[in-house]
């Protein structure tokens, strides 16, 4: 069975065409930063202190429209997802990562996307966290030996939660779903038990509309993967072959 | 017009949401922005000191094979990234020199503390292989337990940190 997609993997098109698509690719993804507010310091931050939790919000519904395209259109034939980046997980490596890039967000306000994207708005603190995290970055790289051995530990591969669980991935996406619908509708309460809104929004009516159809259609798309086994939207039998170090070197047992 | 400058949450996640999946069908990769910021680090550097950037242990993939670290999907994607941003806010009227922060804060406090914050988002997003968008968002479509983990985490220190920082803020 021939898959059209990804299109650049599959031959459709040229490795360099594929590299001037990403130029609109990105512009779509920076409209989106701008108009989802996330060009300002304060709403990234405030979401930290519950005042506005829109940042996580955006956050839960670009990774659900993500992951139902990306197992969907696998479901549908469409897209080859054995020629798809997986990313890798190196687990505690990343749990400190997290807790560090945190710290550094509620201090700094932004995360690289959105400081790169509020500079070309013209705000100068995006420009001096932007020289921040080059300097970071430079820190991380010049001094790898450090703590490359640490960098590269906890090594499991492309390793999903559905199978951490040990359950089906049609579920799991479903899970995903109701804990981004929890996730959104839980913190909307405690923003608006701490912070009680004083501002009367006219549209108000309209944006709850909008969001909560928007909503329905993540849940039902969901409820519907759930029937499907894991088999129907990957083989995990096959390798991927962008492993950065061949899945047989780690030790299942080995775990967490 | 308020509504048309700042979308709803859900649009506007759906929107980043798109601009991934379109990555994923064109490239079958992901969306990132840090890894265009390493790369420009690695490429002055390289400037500067052309054979103990070669040799670096980390840099040193990039310029592997005569290879230009900016030629790179990430760097194109960047160049996008800063497009999209600058026309949306120009065709909203928000293009506006300016530093932002809360009430209580002065603009010396809060330029140092975007360069903290900055130099500890930078070295994290290295060790954590990613950053919010290229580790967390895409990560966490794939399932990936390590971009799950690494989103838990970014909130954890987030709310430990808060309090410190919240007369910047609040």
């Amino acid at each position: 069975m021939d898959m059209i997609a990804p299109l650049a993997k599959t031959g459709v098109i040229s490795a360099s065409l594929n590299l001037w698509l990403a130029v609109p690719i990105g512009f779509i993804f920076g409209f989106a930063l701008f108009h989802a507010g996330f060009t300002d310091s304060r709403r990234i931050a405030w979401a930290f202190y519950f005042k506005d939790v829109g940042v996580p919000v955006v956050m839960f519904s670009a990774i659900a429209t993500g992951m139902l395209g990306l197992w969907g259109l696998s479901l549908i034939g469409f897209l080859d997802v054995s020629m798809v980046y997986m990313l890798p997980t190196f687990l505690v490596p990343m749990a400190v990562g997290g807790l560090i890039f945190g710290v550094g967000m509620v201090i700094g306000g932004y995360c690289p996307g959105t400081a790169a994207a509020s500079i070309m708005t013209g705000k100068i603190d995006a420009m001096v966290f932007i020289v921040g995290f080059l300097l970071g970055s430079l820190i991380f790289g010049d001094f790898f030996p450090v703590w490359g051995d640490f960098y590269n530990s906890d090594y499991m591969g492309a390793f999903r939660l559905d199978q951490w669980l040990g359950i089906g991935l049609g579920p799991m996406v479903l899970i995903v779903v109701l804990i981004a619908v929890g996730g959104t509708l839980s913190m909307r309460f405690v923003q608006n038990k701490v912070w009680p809104s004083t501002e009367i929004d006219p549209q108000h009516k309209q944006v709850v509309k909008l969001q909560g159809a928007l909503i329905a259609i993540a849940v039902l798309i969901g409820f519907a993967f759930a029937f499907f086994p894991s088999e129907s939207f990957i083989d995990d039998r096959v390798e991927t072959p962008y492993y950065i170090v061949p899945k047989a070197t780690v030790d299942p047992g080995s775990g967490a | 017009m308020k509504f048309a400058t700042r979308w709803p949450p859900v649009p506007a996640g759906i929107l980043i949401g798109i601009s991934m999946l379109l990555a994923f069908v064109v490239a079958g990769r992901g969306i990132g922005a840090s890894g265009a910021m390493t790369r420009f680090v690695a490429w002055v550097q390289h400037g500067l000191f052309p054979a103990t950037t070669e040799q670096s242990a980390y840099f040193g993939r990039y310029f592997a094979d005569g290879a230009h670290p900016l030629n790179d999907y990430v760097v194109f994607l960047m160049v996008g990234l800063l497009a999209g941003s600058f026309v949306a806010a120009w065709l909203s009227g928000e293009l506006r020199l300016e530093v932002l922060r809360g009430p209580r804060c002065s603009v010396a406090y809060r330029l140092v503390l975007a360069l903290a914050g900055g130099v500890l988002a930078g070295f994290a997003a290295r060790l954590a292989r990613g950053c919010t968008s290229g580790q967390g968002l895409v990560g966490g479509a794939e399932l990936s337990v390590g971009a799950w983990v690494f989103l838990m985490c970014i909130f954890a220190g987030g709310w430990m940190a808060a309090w410190f920082v919240r007369k910047q803020w609040i």
